[in-house]
């Protein structure tokens, strides 16, 4: 007898005999209340486009009908309308197939954000203080049009900069032309976790600046140096479908996978076996492993190809990596480089990844030179398991549209003065700024609020007064995703080429206006029209869409891809992006360098590390509350900062869970809780990047610390990359715990406190 | 020691009824105060929502069920003891049964309203009535909660019926004493009692019946309420001591609240005379004996659960012994164990003063006891990611102290209607029955536990 | 009559936490925002529990994704005095929120801590209610919520198999988590067909099912991680 059936007992009592007579009695007394208060409706799912990363992933959305206080036509009022409900990952998209992130999930907080920005802003207040008043959309478009028109009158022209995140994509394209027909330089773009090292290496190594696609579902074994692959880098969910059937997706078959960093990641904690190796020495680790296979001749030198002959030594078989030298260097022993590589070789096929923390050193380029030639050595390169690059549509081409149509090639402006002549932000006359915050990601030192300050009119086309919208003297608010066209051409995440589009899901509930259609008013207004041939943006998508061929006897590209929520298939002739280097081998062989690093090892004996959150990445996701909420995968930490030690540093330092620690650099300090972790060296601090945002919506505004504000100006010096793990801290106790750091779990030790 | 005779004890017991002084007045006040701020308490949890205590994730229970246990186990020293004693016909408990029973009620309406105020929608409660309803929603029998509704309403009327049919002819007392509304008002309690033979016979009687009902169902109600956690299969909670271990620590902590009460009625009603340091070390001797059993069920459930060595168990184990809530845990077995012990134990100190220091250690040891059995377990259930701790906040302490304050304010208005101390059991020499009641002046040579 | 189970493979599981926001936008889980989570008072449904072993270097982490476990001897069931949870004729445990009366005696008796209480009525800032699933009920202060299995899809999936005249088809019913977990490791099926896909699996060698010995009988398997 089970608790359940314990009723039948009880019912012999006799109180209840009535209801041991129709069996088992819940079931009966159920129906008389509701289990689930179904309200009728039907729902259409309707494709997307993830907007929160380039992964570029497909979306189903479910629309129903709600009714929502919206404006029309001015007006405010109570309308009933077809509201997005939910998001899932479109179930036959190349690059998600089904999956969606977190974020992605998260993404519908977006267009239903309480704090949207709904109509025109006018800067009303002084810069920053968040003073606005509402400005209709034709005095507002007026207003740009004018100084733009004051610039192209006073054939200044080279002063309009524009800032965006970057990444390929119609919108991008658009922006280019815009800027090009205007005479302006082309747009900065700034990414914190962006990938210019890798995709220089790859462009350096084999032709293709371009992010890897890694065939992780083909592959017997993994090594990944510091790729958050799971979690935040390049396009996680496919990358986590393809480690699934990796894992488990193979009858008999299961791949093995190493990660080696120093602060273990999300995708660390899965890792078989997890290699701490000191910061900025992954490449060397790399080389090691190249050494050990050549050795023992299971593969030649010559089988890397040019992706070897870059590497200093390595037709020599890199002899200056032994073993026992890379021990010294990276504090992996050396026999287990010996097992790491034998593995590597031998469990075809291998894959090698490389990105994040080792690629955020002032070496580099040379880590991800190096892991490329070892992944050249053992035949991973667009081979099943190993690396791909999927291919890519370029826009431009399918567009017939000429490169830069006005005036020579400008420098892009940029945000860290280098040079004198250096087209700096800061001299620019007009800034428009689309899906940018560099104000908070980009390092204190590099001052750009000063040298925004300096620039007369800045226009943002932000949802959401963050720390750059709130510098705007003009908001021109953006549609929300599921308002609007959209698109996207992932560059990673398939094995061939993808374009994704999808029309609008929901009709806009603000006073909005999608970014690209202001570009295409704006260049029609201008004194000097900028001749633009599509009217709308989904005018010029249509042109798009309309060069490649069908995948579907149906339908034209166009149509089936608009039904589909997007196109893939084989690059037609002529539409292919070359690879954009015809790569001229590194001048000279490339070699480690030690990594250098801000501060002196002994006034700051910490390595600090921020990292991409699981939840907001780079912060720009920091104003949904769902992300807000959702535990870290590792401390389970909600609405919070905090610092990452280890405990036998924690110790020394008299650091308990929880308490104050302030973490300073030689150019800034933060305050934040600890979380002690045995995931992370003795040297090192690591903090996630999303919070401290001093104003992005009520639920990001004032939470905790921004590491990013400590970092020092190290770049990697091919790039010009900021170098953002090289900067170096000191740690001390402030305080006791304060209740700043909020965790969801209670204990997470396998063996808590069972036999203290 | 001077024995009373029948008109001092009616004047004696009877002044307390008759007169009010400011005093009486001053202490309503005082804790009547404490019972509006509980009040106002539990009105701003329904108001704001339950987050206003302190409970979270994954402890669900904590201050409000512990009162729930504590007082329902304060409840058995009275009826119960007084039921006992007045079997085995123990003339010593004559001054003391009332004031044991009053308690047992006042206890039982007090533990009895914390399964209502710790729901999360306390205006649904009566859905825990077997009420008929045409939609045919009945309570789910299988559920412990809904034993104790019966348990706990069982005593609650077992245990009044035991309080009042006594008071019957002290009632007929105080009307013909009395004039006016005090008059017509007892007039009616009193249910014309005459004291006729036949009256007292069936007094007897009813009696006799009474106490011997009433054993039962004491004992079962607090193993229904050990069921509440024992049924849950949950670390430290699912174990089968648990319904003897209740009932123990009930009647321990229910000696320990009539010894306070009786000290303080002795004091401040003036009632030495029938309240004597005999009766204390009496109880003090009983005090003692539950001590000692408590402490052998104590000891036996952690030497069972530390030899078992189940990892889930240990988990708790260790919380209460030497972490986070090993302060409270020994306190706990200091006010339990050590202090009666040492007090009781010791014939010099079962004094008045003795006995009234280790009750005090009890009650506050008992009530840890059934914060120690909820709160731990609940915060180390299984599986460490969910763990949690616990902190009260100010509505489940001001309800906390508000209940002993509603304890303390329903047992002076008691004493303001209703003869502390049974008139007529005092009185029993004019009593027709002098077999079963045997005249105070006798008994108090006794001077022994009888039991 | 079928019975809903699921298997969770922990070796493809990597703690992303896409079920845990999944489970908020389908089942409208309100958040509780900073000052409340930090009275541990969040509601996750599903969370993903992650252990540590080990000291630096060789550490390792689990990550469990531990939802309700539907058990078929729920311990929940029968402590509740007002059936508000209770089990359904195809296996689930389903909780009724207009029947709970918030004794929280379900959530204690749970050995997994996957009930939650609401301790305030649950409020989105506007318009973020405009998300909110019709399907799904909202609850109110005062009463316990937990996993449904997404009750709502499998009944709408059985309606409309019915409506087509045809059975549910196996991996018809996706719950909001397993259809959004990027690496398939939640697999949700009848346990009762020795040929769904969860049932096989839940036979897998590695699968087992978390705290068996409580009684409980629990109907998610976990299929260990290997190596
Ligand atoms: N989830 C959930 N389930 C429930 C309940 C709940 O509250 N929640 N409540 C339960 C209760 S109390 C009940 S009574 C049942 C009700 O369950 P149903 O009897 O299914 O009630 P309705 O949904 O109103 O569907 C009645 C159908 O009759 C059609 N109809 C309307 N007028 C006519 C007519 O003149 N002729 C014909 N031939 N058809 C007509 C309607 O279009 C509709 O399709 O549901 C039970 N099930
Ligand atoms: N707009 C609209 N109105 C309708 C209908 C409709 O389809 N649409 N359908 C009609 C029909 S068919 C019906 S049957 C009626 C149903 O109408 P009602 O009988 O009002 O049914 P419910 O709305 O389900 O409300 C049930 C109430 O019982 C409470 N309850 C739950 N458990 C218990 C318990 O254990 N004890 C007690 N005492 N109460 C409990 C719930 O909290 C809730 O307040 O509605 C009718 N009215
Ligand atoms: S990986 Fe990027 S695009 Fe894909 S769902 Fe996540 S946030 Fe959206
Ligand atoms: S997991 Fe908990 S809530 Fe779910 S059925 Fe089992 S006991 Fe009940
Ligand atoms: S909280 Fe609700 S569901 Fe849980 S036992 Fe109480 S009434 Fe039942
Ligand atoms: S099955 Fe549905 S309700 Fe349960 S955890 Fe998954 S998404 Fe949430
Ligand atoms: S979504 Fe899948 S992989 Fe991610 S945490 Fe949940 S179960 Fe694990
Ligand atoms: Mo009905």
């Amino acid at each position: 007898m089970d608790r359940r059936s314990f009723i039948k007992l009880t019912a012999v009592t006799g109180t209840s005999a009535a209801l041991a007579s129709c069996g088992v009695p819940e079931n009966q007394l159920i129906r008389f209340v509701p289990d689930e208060d179904i309200v009728p409706g039907v729902a259409v799912w309707k494709p997307g486009v993830c907007p929160l990363c380039a992964a570029g992933c497909g979306l189903t959305v479910r629309v129903m009908d709600a009714d929502a206080d919206v404006a029309r036509n001015g007006q405010l009022g109570v309308v009933r309308i077809a509201a997005a409900k939910k998001l899932e990952g479109a179930p036959n998209h190349p690059v998600n197939r089904g999956g969606l992130c977190a974020r992605g999930q998260a993404a519908i907080q977006v267009t239903y954000h309480p704090d949207r920005i709904t109509q025109p802003l006018k800067r009303a207040g002084e810069r920053g203080d968040g003073r606005y008043e509402a400005i209709s959309w034709d005095d507002a478009l007026a207003d740009v049009v004018s100084r733009l028109d004051g610039l192209e009158e006073a054939g200044n022209q080279r002063a309009l900069a524009f800032l965006s995140r970057g990444g390929a994509s119609h919108r991008a394209v658009l922006i280019e032309q815009f800027l090009a027909r205007f005479g302006a330089p082309p747009p900065a773009v700034y990414e914190l976790f962006g990938d210019e090292v890798l995709r220089r290496a790859n462009a350096t190594s084999f032709g293709r600046e371009q992010l890897p696609t890694i065939d992780l579902a083909n592959a017997m074994f993994v090594l990944s140096f510091g790729a958050d692959f799971l979690g935040t880098w390049n396009s996680p969910v496919a990358q986590a479908a393809a480690y699934g059937v990796m894992r488990q997706g193979r009858p008999g078959i299961r791949g093995g996978f190493v990660q080696v960093e120093s602060r273990m990641s999300q995708t660390g904690a899965s890792a078989d076996e997890w290699v701490p190796a000191r910061p900025g020495t992954e490449g060397v680790l790399a080389l090691g492993l190249a050494h050990v296979i050549m050795a023992a001749a299971l593969r030649p030198a010559s089988a890397a190809g040019r992706a070897g002959a870059l590497v200093d030594g390595w037709s020599d078989g890199l002899r200056s990596y032994t073993p026992e030298q890379v021990e010294k260097i990276t504090g992996v022993a050396a026999a287990r480089v010996v097992r790491l590589a034998r593995q590597f070789a031998e469990m075809r096929p291998s894959v090698a990844v490389v990105a994040g923390p080792p690629l955020a050193h002032t070496n580099g380029l040379f880590t991800a030179v190096a892991v490329n030639a070892l992944n050249a050595l053992v035949g991973s390169i667009e081979q099943p398991g190993g690396v791909f690059f999927t291919p890519q549509v370029d826009l431009a081409a399918a567009l017939k549209m000429s490169g830069r149509a006005a005036g020579a090639p400008a420098p892009p402006f940029r945000l860290q003065r280098e040079g004198a002549d250096d087209p700096h932000i800061g001299d620019a006359q007009v800034l428009l700024v689309d899906g940018a915050n560099p104000v908070f990601t980009a390092p204190r030192v590099w001052g750009v609020d000063q040298a925004l300050a300096k620039v007369p009119y800045i226009v943002s086309f932000g949802s959401f007064l963050d720390e750059m919208a709130v510098l705007a003297d003009l908001i021109l608010p953006d549609h929300s995703f599921l308002e609007a066209w959209r698109e996207a051409v992932p560059e990673s995440g398939a094995t061939v080429a993808v374009a994704s589009v999808a029309p609008p899901v929901m009709r806009p509930l603000y006073q909005t206006r999608s970014t690209p259609d202001v570009l295409l008013e704006v260049g029609r207004r201008l004194r000097r029209p900028l001749n633009l041939p599509w009217q709308t943006f989904d005018q010029m998508l249509a042109a798009a869409f309309a060069a490649l061929p069908s995948a579907s006897p149906d339908a034209d590209a166009w149509t089936d891809a608009q039904a589909k929520g997007a196109w893939s298939g084989p690059v037609p002739p002529g539409l292919g992006r070359a690879a954009s280097l015809p790569a001229p081998p590194a001048a000279r062989p490339i070699a480690f360098e030690e990594p250098r690093f801000d501060g002196d090892a002994g006034q700051f004996p910490f390595h600090f590390l921020p990292y991409p959150s699981s939840a907001f990445l780079d912060g720009s996701l920091a104003h949904l509350p769902w992300l807000q909420e959702m535990p870290d995968p590792l401390t389970s930490a909600m609405w919070s900062s905090w610092v990452e030690i280890n405990p036998a540093a924690a110790e020394r330092l008299g650091i308990g869970q929880g308490d104050v620690l302030e973490i300073a650099s030689a150019h800034g300090s933060i305050r934040a809780a600890a979380v002690l972790t045995p995931g992370i060296a003795p040297d090192m601090v690591a903090m996630p990047v999303g919070q401290g945002h001093r104003t992005f919506t009520r639920y990001a505004s004032g939470r905790g610390a921004n590491p990013v504000e400590a970092l020092a100006p190290m770049t990697e010096p091919a790039t010009g990359a900021l170098a953002w793990a090289a900067t170096r801290v000191r740690v001390s106790r402030v305080g006791p715990p304060d209740g700043r750091l909020v965790l969801f779990a209670g204990g997470m030790r396998e063996h808590v406190e069972e036999h203290r | 020691m001077s024995h009373p005779t029948g008109v001092r004890i009616n004047n004696d017991l009877l002044r307390p009824l008759l007169l009010t002084s400011w005093r009486f007045y001053l202490l309503v006040a005082f804790f009547g105060g404490f019972v509006v701020a509980g009040g106002i308490a539990w009105g701003s949890q329904i108001y704001y929502g339950f987050g206003i205590a302190g409970l979270k994730w994954p402890i669900y229970w904590a201050f409000y069920v512990t009162n729930f246990v504590f007082w329902i186990g304060i409840s058995h020293a009275g009826t119960l003891i007084s039921a006992i004693l007045r079997l085995v016909n123990a003339g010593w408990r004559r001054p003391v049964t009332r004031c044991a029973e009053v308690i047992t009620v006042f206890a039982l309406m007090i533990g009895a309203m914390f399964p209502i105020i710790h729901l999360g929608r306390p205006w649904l409660a009566f859905w825990l009535f077997p009420y008929p309803s045409d939609r045919l929603i009945w309570p789910n029998f299988r559920s412990p909660l809904v034993w104790d509704f019966f348990a706990i309403n069982t005593y609650l009327t077992g245990s009044i019926l035991f309080l009042l049919l006594p008071m019957i002819p002290d009632f007929a007392v105080v009307r013909d004493k009395s004039t006016g509304l005090r008059r017509r008002i007892y007039r009616i309690v009193a249910l014309g009692w005459r004291g006729t033979p036949k009256q007292w016979h069936r007094l007897e009687s009813a009696m006799q019946i009474m106490a011997i009902a009433i054993i039962p169902v004491a004992v079962s109600v607090h193993t229904i309420v050990s069921f509440d956690f024992s049924m849950a299969p949950i670390p430290m909670w699912n174990t089968t001591i648990f319904g003897p271990y209740f009932v123990a620590g009930a009647i321990f902590s229910g000696i320990a609240g009539l010894l306070i009460a009786m000290a303080v009625l002795r004091k401040f009603l003036h009632l030495e005379d029938y309240l004597h340091p005999v009766h204390f070390e009496n109880l003090g001797k009983l005090l003692l004996v539950m001590a000692l059993l408590w402490g052998y069920f104590v000891f036996n459930e952690r030497l069972v659960t530390y030899y078992g060595n189940g990892p889930a168990e240990m988990t708790v184990f260790w919380q209460t012994q030497r972490r986070s809530f090993a302060p409270l845990y020994w306190t706990m077995v200091f006010g339990n164990f050590v202090l009666p012990l040492v007090l009781m134990g010791i014939r010099r100190f079962r004094t008045i003063t003795g006995c009234v220091i280790a009750s005090l250690g009890v009650v506050v040891g008992m009530w840890l006891e059934r914060f120690l059995i909820i709160v731990p377990s609940l915060g180390n259930k299984y599986l460490p990611y969910s763990f949690g701790s616990y902190s009260p906040q100010p509505a489940e302490i001001v309800v906390t102290v508000a209940t002993f304050a509603a304890m303390a304010l329903l047992y002076v208005l008691f004493a303001k209607f209703i003869p502390i101390i049974s008139i007529w059991e005092l009185k029993a020499g004019e009593h027709p029955s002098p077999v079963l009641i045997p005249p105070a002046t006798e008994e108090h040579r006794l001077g022994e536990l009888h039991l | 009559m079928p019975r809903w189970g699921m298997a969770a493979d922990l070796d493809r599981c990597n703690g992303c936490g896409a079920c845990v926001v999944a489970c908020h936008a389908e089942n409208n889980i309100s958040t509780v925002g900073p000052e409340e989570a930090a009275r541990g008072r969040a509601k996750h449904w599903l969370r993903v529990e992650r252990y540590w072993e080990g000291d630096f270097p060789d550490v390792r982490v689990t990550f469990r994704p531990v939802l309700c476990q539907h058990c078929d001897n729920a311990p929940c069931e029968p402590v509740c005095p007002t059936y508000a949870s209770h089990h359904t004729e195809e296996g689930l445990n389903a909780q009724v929120y207009n029947r709970c009366i918030g004794t929280r005696y379900c959530a204690n008796a749970c050995p997994y801590n996957a009930r939650f209480f609401d301790f305030f009525n649950p409020s989105w800032d506007k318009p973020l209610h405009l998300q909110l699933n019709p399907d799904v009920s909202l609850r109110m202060v005062g009463v316990v919520e937990k996993c449904t299995f997404c009750v709502q899809r499998i009944n709408g999936a059985q309606v409309q198999a019915k409506a087509e005249g045809r059975g549910v088809r196996d991996g018809e019913i996706q719950p909001a988590c397993a259809q959004s977990c990027p690496s398939r490791a939640l697999v949700f099926g009848d346990l009762d067909d020795p040929e769904s896909q969860a049932s096989r699996l839940s036979r897998s060698p590695r699968g087992s099912h978390l705290l068996e010995d409580t009684g409980s009988r629990p109907k998610v398997a976990y299929l260990a991680r290997q190596a």
